[in-house]
């Protein structure tokens, strides 16, 4: 009865419906699948994917699904519990490093993961410790265990407020940082890293794993695929159901709690709602995710360093929410893809230009106008000369830049990110013929 | 006269003469899961099916047995519109009792009034608000009252008074009298008859106080013949049934929404949907996207304001697709009055093109998209608001009728509608209308005539003539022949000083059709010329004074805004221009209040009380004549 009447709700699950209509189920269902079609090799969009991204489009697509795991977790603790955090990366960090003890492989055994076991408080490795075990422990343990630090840290939040909660949360990278330095038999070499746990499904030690994700084969008897591909399957399924576990979480009544405290703490408290409780809470899954996050990332990887979980990954996870849509899940993955995606969109672009600026023609002469070699008598703002620092800038600082600048411009015009242009849209059409 | 309008044979014995209570009962029977009535409550619309509707039903006429109501007991309702306001409505008439319907509105005067000219046994007040109405006077005051039930405890259980009964209690009361006398309704129904008085209607008294009309189970059950069941009243002949809703918003204790919802439910198992409060009406006709939508003429003209007002309001792009798609709309609405609502060709590919760009979005913001069948009536409506909503591939039809012949008279039929009329007479009943040849005053008889007023046998002989028509107090006239086009109330016609009869509800209605207008009085019997006491719309006159930047405080500071003043004399001079000259309003003063039932400017139907009007603001027109 209620079909052709959207804003009639006859019971409560119906108004918080993931999809409450017929279409958006429709839309997510098509993108979903034009997704799955698109890593199949099937030209969905045609060859955008790889013009964009390059011939090995999948890579980066995958890394970036890892993100968006550890960005759905700093949603929940900045977007949706309103706790300011720059200590994300650390979150990120200690799950990997969960995922390399009791997922990586060691040469001494067991012995090599007791610090200092040889030689006291020097800072030189003396072996890998690693316990060599399945991914259906390392998996959620490093989630666990990333958990289990932000239970410890919350207490801090409930302290502090806004600027001061970051400035404490950014300590928390530092200690990571130099942990990393001090216990090399766990981070591996300080700069170059070290080998971490493959992304196998198996039962336990054994040789042949039970659904191998790092080689080219025969899945389930049923399709080739390449290892990409797998990869992205896999990272997929898990994105699909941490996003899902995020709406759900969302739109109950600990979701709830959760937003009044990020409106209001006291007046939240005033209503009911244990303030150390919930920030306790949020803080705990929003570093299980990234604690996830962080595992899978390493895992893809397969040989990352300490030094990348530092600030700048804190401070790219901000900019992820905020471009994207603070509080929102479709705005973070938005968010993450953009942000992770962009510079290499940017530089792809740039290749791509470059490989024209010989031939005739519009594109051509843009190409002219926006590149140059850095030679004497051609301008333009971007340098593909490797050796020029300064002005015009090469596309790396160009990234950057770009990166800036949207950070600002998203935060005085629209504060909702993506998310807020995707509102402004909908509800413009939604008022049609009217404004209001 | 038809087969219809004769009187029918007696019911088979056992059975008892159909009542909107047996009615219900059997369609618990045939169809008891289907949803038939929707209540919102805390922003979920809650679904009842006819089997929870009748139990309830059953369990509240039980209630009222136990309580000792006889056959012919008065039970009064006052309340807004809700479920239990139908329930206990059938319930009363199960078990052979009166309903007496008390406009939400209604102030503490006027409740005492009503109770203790009916002499109502039991008294169902929805709230504390109601319940006070009656209980903050002594227990003497109301001789007849035995029990008050109330169904939202709110503020109430505190009180001490004996005669307070809590719904949930009143339900488990008759739960215990049916297990002990489970035949006892069944048996009062079967005796059911024709001649039962089953409801009192109040008029809304714009002239001395309130009478309540007696309405039998014949006149209902004939009313709900004609009205609901005229096919040709409807597009494609079909019939009101049970894939249709309506949103139950105007009082109940009226004859109109009675018919539209009680009646509608009862005979065609129309769902009825109760939004949340009356000012949530806009919202919840949109969720509820009503099939079938009755609206008397204040309501089209708010929505149609409101449509001016958001247009108004729009962003430029907007503003150009609304505005050039209304002007095509108004086109097309010109186009269907001229074919008596049918569509040319033209119209119909015009509206295909505005349905994509503006229709089809504009009628779900109005909450009439699914809408297939609309009407009018209860009072005058101005042509330019039908026109309008016509123009929007509405289909509007407006119908005349009264209480006093249960709102049996005329109506406009589907592809036969004359805008500026209230139609033909219905179809079965051909010659039940006539017009007084002498007077020009309109008159009915059929069946649906009632039986008279309660405890007013002179004022009931006065309303008859002696060859039994009843006179509706309207002046009416033929419109080539087949349609009645009212003038205005006998009472109501304007004589001016060069002896020249005017009708002033007509340039009322033309007046308000103006967004800015909300209510205005046509002045001018005996006098050289007409003026107007003119009531601003504050919500749209406000919008207006914002986005000219006109600061102002209260109602009264706008209507003493030179500015505003100015926007009043534009309006009324659009509307001089479509009347001849001594039919123009000359003079106008802007009442500095908003009118209110509660100070006896309007009634309960928010219908002005002309001469309570005419005292409060003596001094504004003794200042327009000199």
């Amino acid at each position: 009865m209620s079909l052709g009447r959207p804003l009639l709700r006859t019971s409560y699950s119906e108004d918080t419906a993931i999809f409450p209509t017929w279409f958006q189920k429709g839309a997510a269902s098509f993108l979903l699948l034009s997704l799955v079609l698109m890593a199949l090799g099937a030209p969905v969009f045609g060859d955008i994917p790889k013009f964009l991204l390059g011939n090995t489009w999948l890579n980066p697509v995958s890394k970036t699904l890892t993100f968006a795991v550890a960005a759905l977790g700093i949603n929940i603790l900045v977007g949706v519990t309103g706790q300011v955090s720059l200590g994300h990366a650390f979150f990120m960090g200690s799950g990997a490093y969960t995922a390399v003890v009791l997922g990586g492989a060691s040469d001494d055994g067991w012995r090599a993961c007791i610090p200092f076991h040889d030689n006291l408080g020097l800072l030189e490795q003396q072996g890998e410790c690693g316990l060599g075990l399945p991914m259906w422990i390392w998996l959620p343990a490093s989630g666990a265990v990333a958990a289990m630090i932000g239970i410890l840290v919350s207490p801090a939040a409930v302290k502090v407020r806004g600027l001061y909660l970051a400035i404490v949360t950014v300590g928390l990278v530092f200690i990571g940082l130099h942990l990393g330095r001090m216990l090399p038999e766990y981070a591996g070499d300080f700069e170059s890293g070290r080998k971490w746990p493959k992304m196998d499904i198996r039962l336990w030690k054994e040789e042949t794993p039970l659904v191998a994700l790092n080689e080219d084969g025969q899945w389930f008897g049923l399709i080739y695929l390449s290892e990409e591909q797998k990869k992205f399957f896999f990272l997929l399924a898990v994105v699909m159901l941490m996003m899902w576990f995020a709406k759900n979480l969302v739109r109950t009544r600990t979701g709830r709690a959760l937003q009044a405290i990020r409106d209001r703490d006291v007046a939240a408290e005033v209503m009911g709602v244990p303030e150390f409780h919930y920030k306790r809470l949020g803080f705990a899954i929003s570093s299980f995710y990234a604690g996830i996050g962080g595992a899978l990332f390493a895992s893809l990887n397969g040989r990352v360093s300490p030094v990348d979980f530092g600030l700048l990954l804190s401070v790219d996870f901000i900019a992820i929410l905020l471009i994207g849509g603070a509080g929102t899940i479709a705005g973070t993955i938005l968010g993450t893809l953009f942000v992770e995606l962009l510079p290499r969109m940017v530089e792809k672009l740039t290749a791509w230009m470059t490989s024209k600026l010989e031939g005739e023609g519009t594109i051509s002469a843009i190409a002219n106008f926006l590149l140059t070699s850095g030679q004497e008598g051609d301008f333009g703002p971007i340098s593909i000369s490797t050796t020029s620092p300064g002005w015009p800038m090469s596309v790396f600082l160009w990234n950057l830049v770009i990166y800036g600048v949207l950070i600002v411009v998203f935060l005085i015009f629209e504060p909702l990110g993506l998310f807020g242009i995707w509102l402004r849209v909908r509800n413009y059409w939604k008022g049609w013929p009217f404004s209001y | 006269m038809t087969a219809v309008a004769e009187k029918p044979a007696a019911a088979k014995p056992g059975t008892g003469y159909p009542t909107v209570a047996s009615r219900a009962r059997d369609w618990a029977i045939k169809t008891p899961d289907h949803v038939v009535m929707r209540e919102k409550n805390l922003g979920i619309w809650k679904g009842l099916t006819w089997a929870q509707v009748w139990d309830q039903v059953s369990l509240a006429a039980n209630g009222l047995l136990s309580l000792g109501v006889d056959v012919g007991d008065r039970v009064s309702i006052h309340s807004e519109d809700r479920p239990e306001w139908v329930i206990m409505d059938l319930a009363a008439v199960a078990v052979r009792g009166i309903t007496v319907g008390l406009y939400p509105t209604n102030p503490h005067a006027e409740v005492e009034y009503t109770l203790n000219d009916s002499t109502s046994k039991i008294h169902l007040a929805e709230d504390q608000e109601q319940a006070d109405k009656v209980i903050e006077l002594p227990a003497a005051s109301f001789p007849s009252v035995e029990r008050i039930i109330y169904v939202e405890p709110r503020g109430i259980r505190r009180s001490d008074d004996q005669r307070l009964l809590f719904w949930d209690d009143f339900l488990a009361m008759g739960a215990e009298y049916r297990s002990n006398n489970p035949t006892e309704l069944e048996n009062l129904m079967a005796q059911a008859e024709a001649d039962d008085v089953m409801t009192f209607v109040y008029t809304s008294g714009t002239t001395g106080p309130p009478k309540g009309a007696m309405v039998t189970n014949a006149n209902a059950d004939f009313a709900m013949e004609v009205i609901l069941r005229t096919k040709e009243r409807v597009q494609g002949g079909k019939l009101p049934g049970p894939d249709d809703s309506v949103l139950t918003y105007l009082p109940l204790c009226h004859v109109a929404e009675r018919i539209f919802s009680t009646w509608q439910l009862v005979s065609q198992s129309v769902m009825l949907n109760f939004g949340e409060s009356i000012e949530s009406v806009a919202q919840d006709l949109r969720e509820v996207q009503p099939t079938i939508f009755f609206a008397v003429p204040r309501v089209w003209e708010k929505l149609y304001a409101g449509v001016q007002i958001r247009g108004a309001d729009s962003s430029p792009i907007k503003k150009l697709f609304l505005g050039s798609f209304l002007k095509l709309a108004a086109w097309i609405g010109r186009s269907r009055v001229a074919n008596g609502g049918g569509w040319t060709i033209g119209a119909r590919l015009a509206y295909g093109i505005g349905w994509v760009f503006v229709y089809r979005a504009l009628r779900e913001r109005l909450g009439l998209r699914r809408a297939r069948w609309t009407g009018t009536g209860a009072a005058p409506i101005a042509p330019e608001v039908l026109e309008f909503f016509m123009g929007l591939g509405l289909n509007v039809y407006e119908l005349y009728g009264m209480t006093e012949n249960s709102a049996v008279a005329t109506c406009n039929l589907h592809g036969r509608v004359k805008v500026g009329t209230v139609g033909e007479a219905y179809p079965a009943i051909k010659g039940s209308v006539r017009i007084d040849e002498e007077t020009g005053e309109v008159q009915t008889k059929h069946l649906g005539n009632f039986v008279g007023y309660w405890g007013k046998p002179e004022q009931t002989k006065e309303t008859f003539t002696e060859d039994g028509w009843l006179k509706t107090g309207d002046v009416g006239e033929w419109v080539d022949g087949t349609h009645l086009k009212i003038i205005d109330r006998i009472k109501h016609i304007i004589i001016t000083a060069g002896g020249k009869n005017i009708s002033p509800s007509e340039i009322e209605n033309a007046l308000k059709t103006s967004p800015f207008i909300n209510e205005a009085m046509v002045i001018g019997d005996r006098r050289k010329f007409l003026a107007a006491l003119i009531a601003i719309e504050l919500d749209t006159v406000g919008n207006w004074a914002n986005r000219k930047n006109i600061p102002y405080t209260t109602y009264r500071d706008l209507t003493e805004k030179p500015e505003v003043l100015e926007l009043i004399k534009s309006e009324v001079a659009k509307t001089n221009e479509r009347y001849a000259r001594v039919e123009n309003i000359r003079e106008f003063r802007l009442i500095p209040k908003e009118l209110d039932h509660e100070d006896g400017e309007l009634t309960a139907t928010q219908k002005l009380k002309r001469s309570s009007v005419e005292d409060a603001f003596a001094d504004l027109i003794e200042d327009m004549y000199t």
